[in-house]
Parts: structure tokens; sequence; C-alpha cells
């Protein structure tokens, strides 16, 4: 090859390469002359959570956890709830209208009073009587404190569905508080994932430098990367999302402040057979149904003496014009139960008692298969936590002990830690849900499985009652 | 530098009178170990009795052969001529005295009586616990307690009776490998011979007429693989010209042990310990010689499926024989690395004319370390230690993401890091008499399948062998002072060695 020819193929060589070079540098992913390819594949553009989701994550956790030494405690989210759930007052009026029904349905009935000008004209007088006249209603049978009797027994209904509301709102409550408690503790167990994660990718780069990992192994960690990322992120916003119902139930805007507590804590296992002789004897709701049947007695009572004529006596004093004279009148008057003798209604209360008959037991029936599906729901979890305190995390503990100690002593390589790790770390929160799983479980098994502390607090008369009487009797 | 005649005849004296104290020493330390009732019994292989002031051949030793020095490193004038490398160069013992003892380094002779005309044997198959390395007790399958087993060692011509023991929980069969013997007794399992079940016991017996480096082992497969060899070495009637002051055994095997294991995997494909004789670099015990001695180092490759390039450093050696038979001379082959295949036994032979520490090693690089592990993690970050991790195993500490300045090469990092010996691992390093006066730092580069080859000048040699506590390194510089060039030597810092 002469010197010329030489010259030629080099700058044809060198102006392909700088083709290559620009063309390149479009892309994303291909170095540049500043960049060593070893640097371009090992750096992630973004390692760090703060810059995952910018603007998008909530900073009332940081606030909070700020000032370390206040916090929220489950007894006085309870007396906060007490006062200002909306539910327990709308209970309390209940009774309230109860105790007002009973008192206007046994007032006893006014006196009438009228002026009474009759047969005008007659005789060219000013007319044959006109008088004042008084008239009164004797009620007979007992029917006023019949009825009283009555409404004060819904009322006691009342206060039962009242008790049972208290149940809801204190349970919603506890599950709800424990539950912000849970999320508490998967929020750091996530971010010991994700430090893992951040290991994983640094060991990752470590391997690729050494020859040990390639270019998918990289994407791969950095996706993993991101990917637990996002998971922090969730359980953050699971707090948040906790925090707020828990609020909402209590019924006050409160400052997020981290909770004081312990999911472990919990009673003895509870006995199927002894809770359920509980539930289905001193349930509220049952103790509602079984008082609602005896309002039913007495409303049956009530209608039985529907029938019985009422007195009404009347008397006055007035001019009679044609006789030119002071005259009285009197007055008896009385129904005569030919026809209505008030059998409808009566027959509608008897059949209203034998409803309710069945509303106990449906009452029962129902209680005993949502205690089967809470029972079920708590035996697995303590089942598990039981299995989760005694073998499963101990193991696994011991597992990354072990794993540690052989990385330490050279026979082991340091990704089979993280594994061991992460199994540990991701088998703590299964435990954590479990825990939770237990702890609410337990809370609505004491709590008579009453639930819903922001549905609206029943009255005292069940779907489908017909009152029968616009005026209450 | 030549020697002057005067002080040679002296060197050769007391040299000749201290391997002949350490001969019967090391003898005698044999025997305190058999069994008392046994105390009586024979021990196979020649006892060693003082030297004679001259060999058969020539009525004395020489320091010069045609250009080649025993005390210093040469090569020769003549590749043809017979003493080219030490070639034929004779060691200080007469071919008179018989074979020199044969030596396995931490292995055991297998005791025998003479009953009816034979030697007779027993050997009892079974589990054992070696130490591969202080403290890392592993559970492989051997004989007599040992792993590899006890060493047969006969004479050519004795007839041999072998009774072998199962007490293992599976059929075994032991296989005399290399013997040309009657076909009953060769040891094949259903072949030849029905398994010998376990609680049973089976009888071998054959004249043998060979001579050489044989051994025996269990000729199922997986037993194989899981330890059960060892040493069955034939002497020659007639000892082999020239005969050699030092006659070493050792056995290259490789294991897969997981961390946390004590057992092998012998279904693995790939292998994490190494060991030579049962033991692991720097467990293995060092090869020590007098300076001006010729050596035979008879070397088993018996690895589940690893060949091993075997490299001997500071020395030119002659492979003399492979296991079937000794080589004619006229094939011996100069090498410093030989490659010895799966089931190969190799026999080298030289002039150890080089003082000092030498490697011994195979060359596979990933059988010269221990329990190798890719080195990422925190014991290659700045300010990271495991120690952190464990203090407390529900948080683990943060991970910090920035590189290291080793990053700055692609590669980094190629050498072991955070390799750690306890103090207690160190004191049981540092225990064996043969490692005394070695530099500090030796352990820390002898790992896996490699031992050392001590070259030592007599009184060198009598301090190591025969005295205690010299101090570390004080061997080794000495050689440097009268061999090296000790004004560009530097210690070895003092580490923290136990001992």
């Amino acid at each position: 090859m002469d010197g010329n020819l030489f010259l030629k193929t080099l700058a044809q060589v060198a102006t392909a390469i700088c083709l290559l070079a620009s063309s390149a540098s479009g892309q994303e992913l291909a170095p540049t002359a500043k960049q060593k390819i070893e640097q371009l594949l090992t750096e992630p553009n973004d390692i760090g959570l703060d810059t995952a989701a910018p603007g998008t994550r909530w900073d009332g956790l940081a606030i909070g956890q700020s000032n370390a030494a206040e916090v929220h405690t489950l007894n006085g989210m309870l007396e906060l709830a007490a006062r200002s759930n909306p539910t327990i007052l709308q209970a309390q009026y209940q009774i309230t209208g109860q105790l007002a029904k009973a008192q206007q349905a046994g007032l006893y009935p006014n006196p009438m009073i009228a002026y009474i000008a009759e047969n005008i004209g007659v005789e060219g007088t000013a007319g044959e009587w006109q008088g004042a006249e008084l008239e009164q209603r004797f009620v007979t049978a007992g029917k006023l404190q019949l009825s009283r009797d009555k409404y004060l027994q819904r009322a006691k209904v009342a206060e039962h569905l009242a008790v049972a509301q208290q149940f809801r709102v204190c349970n919603d409550v506890r599950i709800h508080y424990y539950q912000t408690l849970a999320a508490q503790q998967i929020l750091d167990l996530q971010k010991e994932l994700l430090k893992t994660a951040e290991d994983d990718l640094a060991t990752t780069r470590e391997m690729f430098n050494a020859g040990q990992a390639n270019q998918v192994d990289l994407h791969r960690a950095n996706s993993e990367l991101r990917r637990q990322q996002l998971s922090v992120l969730q359980a953050e916003n699971r707090i948040r999302r906790e925090f707020l119902q828990l609020s909402s139930l209590v019924g006050m805007e409160l400052a997020f402040l981290p909770l004081s507590g312990d999911l472990h804590a919990a009673s003895d296992l509870i006995d199927y057979d002894t809770v359920a002789q509980r539930v289905l004897s001193q349930s509220p709701e049952i103790l509602a149904a079984h008082s609602k049947l005896r309002e039913d007695q007495i409303t049956i009572n009530r209608e039985s003496v529907e029938w019985v004529p009422d007195v009404i006596v009347g008397g006055g004093v007035g001019r009679n014009f044609e006789a030119n004279d002071t005259t009285g009148a009197l007055s008896v008057r009385m129904e005569l139960p030919i026809y209505d003798r008030n059998q409808g209604t009566y027959r509608q209360a008897q059949a209203d008692y034998i409803r309710q008959q069945k509303e106990i037991r449906r009452t029962e029936m129902d209680l005993k298969m949502r205690l089967a599906m809470q029972y079920e729901t708590y035996l697995s979890a303590a089942q598990h936590v039981l299995t989760y305190e005694e073998m499963i995390l101990p193991q696994l503990k011991q597992a990354y002990a072990t794993s540690l100690q052989s990385y330490k002593e050279d026979r082991l390589a340091w990704p089979h830690v993280l594994h061991s790790y992460r199994d540990y770390t991701l088998r703590r929160i299964e435990y954590t849900d479990q825990l939770l799983a237990r702890r609410t479980s337990e809370v609505l098994i004491n709590g008579f499985l009453l639930h819903g502390g922001l549905n609206p607090a029943p009255g005292a008369i069940p779907p489908g009652h017909l009152d029968a009487t616009p005026n209450p009797r | 530098m030549e020697r002057e005649t005067s002080p040679r005849r002296h060197f050769i004296k007391s040299g000749m009178l201290a391997a002949a104290s350490l001969a019967a020493g090391k003898t005698l330390s044999a025997q305190e170990q058999v069994d008392p009732e046994e105390a009586a019994v024979p021990q196979a292989g020649p006892i060693a009795t003082p030297p004679a002031a001259s060999n058969t051949k020539e009525g004395t030793v020489r320091d010069q052969y045609d250009g080649f020095s025993r005390f210093k490193p040469s090569r020769g004038n003549d590749p043809d001529s017979d003493y080219y490398l030490g070639k034929l160069v004779p060691g200080f013992r007469s071919t008179e005295e018989g074979p020199a003892p044969f030596v396995a380094p931490d292995l055991e002779k297998l005791p025998y009586v003479m009953k009816d005309g034979a030697k007779q044997f027993e050997l009892v198959a079974q589990n054992v616990r070696r130490e591969f390395l202080p403290g890392y007790e592993m559970d492989v399958w051997g004989y007599n307690g040992s792993m590899p087993g006890p060493t047969i060692e006969v004479t050519q011509g004795d007839r041999v009776r072998i009774i072998v023991h199962n007490e293992l929980p599976e059929p075994t069969t032991v296989h005399w490998h290399g013997f040309e013997l009657p076909v009953q007794q060769d040891g094949s399992m259903t072949l030849t011979q029905n398994p010998i079940m376990p609680g049973k016991s089976y009888v071998y017996e054959f004249d043998i007429h060979e001579a050489g480096t044989f051994f025996y082992h269990s000729h199922v497969a997986m037993q194989e693989a899981f330890g059960m060899v060892g040493w069955f070495i034939v002497h020659p009637k007639k000892v082999f010209d020239p005969p050699v002051d030092r006659d070493f055994g050792l056995i290259f095997q490789n294991f897969h042990i997981k961390a946390n294991q004590t057992i092998s995997n012998s279904w693995a494909m790939d292998w994490s310990w190494h060991t030579i004789n049962g033991r692991s670099g720097p467990f293995t015990t060092p090869l020590v010689v007098k300076h001006g001695e010729r050596v035979r180092i008879r070397l088993l490759d018996f690895s589940p499926m690893q060949h091993h390039p075997i490299h001997l450093h500071g020395h030119t050696f002659w492979l003399t024989g492979r296991e079937g038979a000794r080589t004619p001379k006229s094939a011996w082959i100069p090498r410093n690395t030989e490659l010895v295949g799966v089931a190969q036994a190799a026999e080298f032979e030289f002039i150890a004319n080089n003082p000092g520490d030498w490697m011994f090693h195979c060359h596979m690089v990933h059988h010269m370390m221990n329990h190798m592990v890719e080195q990422v993690g925190p014991r290659i970050r700045e300010g990271a230690n495991v120690d952190a991790y464990m203090t407390n195993l529900d948080q683990r500490p943060p991970v910090d993401m920035k590189h290291s300045e080793g990053f700055a090469t692609p590669g980094y990092p190629q050498g072991m890091q955070g390799m750690q010996m306890s103090e207690k691992f160190m004191k049981a390093i540092w225990s064996r008499r043969e490692v005394q006066g070695m530099r500090a730092t030796w352990p820390k580069s002898v790992h896996g399948l490699m031992t050392l080859l001590r070259v030592l000048p007599d009184d060198l040699y009598q301090q190591v062998m025969e005295t205690d506590d010299v101090p570390k390194g004080a061997i080794f510089e000495e050689i440097v002072q009268r061999f090296g060039t000790p004004g560009t030597y530097q210690k070895a810092p003092m580490m923290k060695m136990g001992h």
C-alpha cells in the first residue's frame, strides 16, 4: 500500500467512525466519548425514593413523625369517637324519639268545648237553643297506658340498638387503629426491602464490574428497585388512607401522628362454643330483637282493647229562646263496635308478633353465620401468627443470621444473604397481615360482630314493620 | 558458590545423622499411634538405619555431577547426560538400606500381621469425620477412621490378605487399583463378586508381583466421590536406582460442600473443597526435606472429575513413573508442571538443590482457594462490614450506592477480599512442627490444593524438626541471609497469628 492510498483509507475510516459516533449519540443508551460504557450501564437514572414520584407523596407522614414524643393512643381515639361520632349521637336521639312518642301516646285527650246554636230563626226567635257545651272523651280499657308502655318498650329497643351502635363505632375505631398500626409496621418493613433492593442494585453493579453480571441483570436490578420504591409509596399511601378513615370514624379532623400500640398483644385463644353462647345470649342485636318482641306483645294487648268504646260525655248550658228559658244539655256517646272491632289491626299485631319471633331466630342465625365466618378468619390468623412466631420467623431469622455468618467466613456469596433477608422481611410483612387479621377478628368476635361505624344508626322499628296508625297509640 | 570439601564432608555427615534421627523419630511416632496390642506387628516398609558414609555406586555422594550441583539451582552441562537436571544424581541414602520410608503427611499406615504366609490387613469401610481445615469437620466416608484411608505398604513379592469389613449402611466392594491379580480378587461389584453387604466382611487375597504406586478404593462410584480411597504402595524388591532420601505420597481430592454443611454432595458437578491427604491449604502439612536430598513425590488425583496440573516452584522435576509401572529412564521427562488426570498417579523425582519455602500446588486457579465465592457485598465497600448487619437482624444498615475508587478499573475486585482467619484457626495452622520459622503471612497464600516443599540446610532442618518455638520468619530470613539478597528483604508484617 503506497502512502497516498494509506492516508485515503485512514480518512475513510475516520469519517466512518465520526458518522457512527454521531448516529449513536442520538440513542439514549449509547455511550458517548465522555461516558465509559461501564459507567453508563452501572449508573441507574435515579436511585433515591425522593425522585421516584415527585409531587405525589404525602408529606403528612414526615411532619407527624418529626415530633416523636407525640403519639396517638387507642383509648384517646375511643374517647374522641364517643364524643364525636355522629352515629352514636343519632342512636341517642333514636331513644329520645321513642321516649317522646311514649309521652305523646299516653297523654289524655283534651276536652272539647263548643258553642251550639240550634234552629236559628224558629218562630222568629234567635234559636231554639243556644249555649256552650263541654265534651270529654273518657278513654277506656287502659288504652293510653298500653300505648305509653308500647313506646317505652320501643325506647328500650332503641337503647339496645344504641349499644349496638356504640359497639359498631368502637369496633371500627379499634380495627382501623390496628390497620393504621399495621400499615406503619409494613411501611418500616417495605423500607427494609427498599434498602435490600438498593443493595441488590449495588451488588449487581459490583458483579457487573467483575464480569459476574451483565446488562440484563442491571436492567432487572434497576426495575426491581423502582418496583420496591412503588411498594414503599404504596405503604405510605395505605397509612394515609387508614389514618383518614380512622379520623372519619372518630368524627374529627386529626393531625397525623404515629400510633402507639402493639399488634402482638392478644388474649388467649377464643373458644368457639363459649363465644357463640355469649354472642347469642348477649348480643345487642339479640337483646333488641327480644325487646322488640315484648313491644309487639304490648302492641297486641293494645290493639286487643282498641275496640272497647271510649265514652264521650258532653254537657253545657244554654238559652232556649223559643221557650225563653235557660236549659242544660247532656250527651253521652259511644261507638257501637258492630262492624269495626279492630280485628284487622289486631291480626296485624299478632302477625307482627310472630314475625318478630322469626326475626329473633333470623338474628340468631345471622349472628351464627357471621360468627362462623369471622371465627374461621380468626382461627386461621391465630394459627398463622402462632406458627410464624414459633417456627417460620425464627427459622428465617436464623437462616439470615447463618447466611451472614457464612458470608463473613467467605463461604457464601452476598446475593444469597440479600435473598435471605428479603425472604425474612417478606414473611414479616405476611406475619403483620396475619396479626392484623387476628386482631380484627378478635375485635369483631368480642364486639358481637358489629361494624360499620358510619352507617346510620338503625331505629327501633325493623324494616317492613307497618306503623299502622299515624298518631301514636 | 562452590562449597569446600572439608565443610562439605562435615555437612553431609551431620545431615545424614540428622536424617537418621528424624527417620527414627518418625517411625517411633508412627508406632506410638499403633494399638498397644499391635505394637509388636512389624510395620510395612523398611525402618531407616544409620546410613553408611558412601553409596553403592561410587562410595560417596558428590556435590557436582557434570555441571549439575546438588546444592544450588543448576541444570548440568548436557541434556543427554545422566545427571542433567539431577536426573540420576543419587540421594544420600544407599540402595542397600532399602527404600526410603514412605510418608503420606496426615495419614496413618495400616498395620498387618503375618498369618499363613501372608501379610494380613484389616480394612473397615465406614463413615468418617475429617477436619479439612481447623474448625471445618466434614462428614465423608473412608476406612478405619480416616479419609483418605490408611496406607497399605508392602514389598514386591508379598502375599497379602485384606479382610474388608463393611460398616456402611449400603453395600461396598474394594478395588485394588492397578494390580494384575486373579479376577475374583478385583473387587468389581457384581461383575466379579457379590457386594459386601452392611455388617458383613469379605476377604481378598493375592500375590503381588508388581512394584510401584497403587491405591485401593471403593468400586461404588458415589462412594469414590465421597472419599473412599487409600494408598497401596509396593516397594520394589530391588531398590530403584538412584535411591531417594524422601518418599512422599499426596492424594488430591475435590468435594462439593455447601456453606454450613458438613456433608459433601457427591452428585454435584462442581467442587468447592479441595484436599491433599484429607486437608485443605493452609492446613496441609508441608514436605520438609534437607538441602541436597533426592526427593520422590507420588501424587494421586482421586478427584471425582477434575484433573490437576501440578506445579512445583523453584525446581525442575523428572516425571519418573505413572501408576502402572516405573518409566524407563530414557523416557523420563523434566517438568515444572505435570497434568495428572482423574485416577492417575504420577511420580516426581528431583534433587532439592534450592533452599526455601516452595509452593507445590494444582495450578487450576479455582483449586488454589477454599470455597470460592463472589467477592461482592460489604466486604468490598468502604465503611461497611458484616458485623454491622449482625448486630440487629431485624433492621439492616443502609447501603451506600456510591462506587468505591476501585470501580475506575473494570474487573475490580479480582483479589479475594476479607479472608478471615480466627485466632483459633491460626493457632491450629501454626501448631505443626513443619511450619516453624516460616514467614508470618504464609497462611494467606496457601489455600485449596496447595502445600509446601521446604528445602532446609541441615542445621535449619534440625531447628525446625527437632526444636520448639522457632520464631516466625526466623528460618526464612536465615535462608535469605545465606542464599538470597538480604539487603532487599522486607519482613512480613507480624499479623495476629495466634500460635
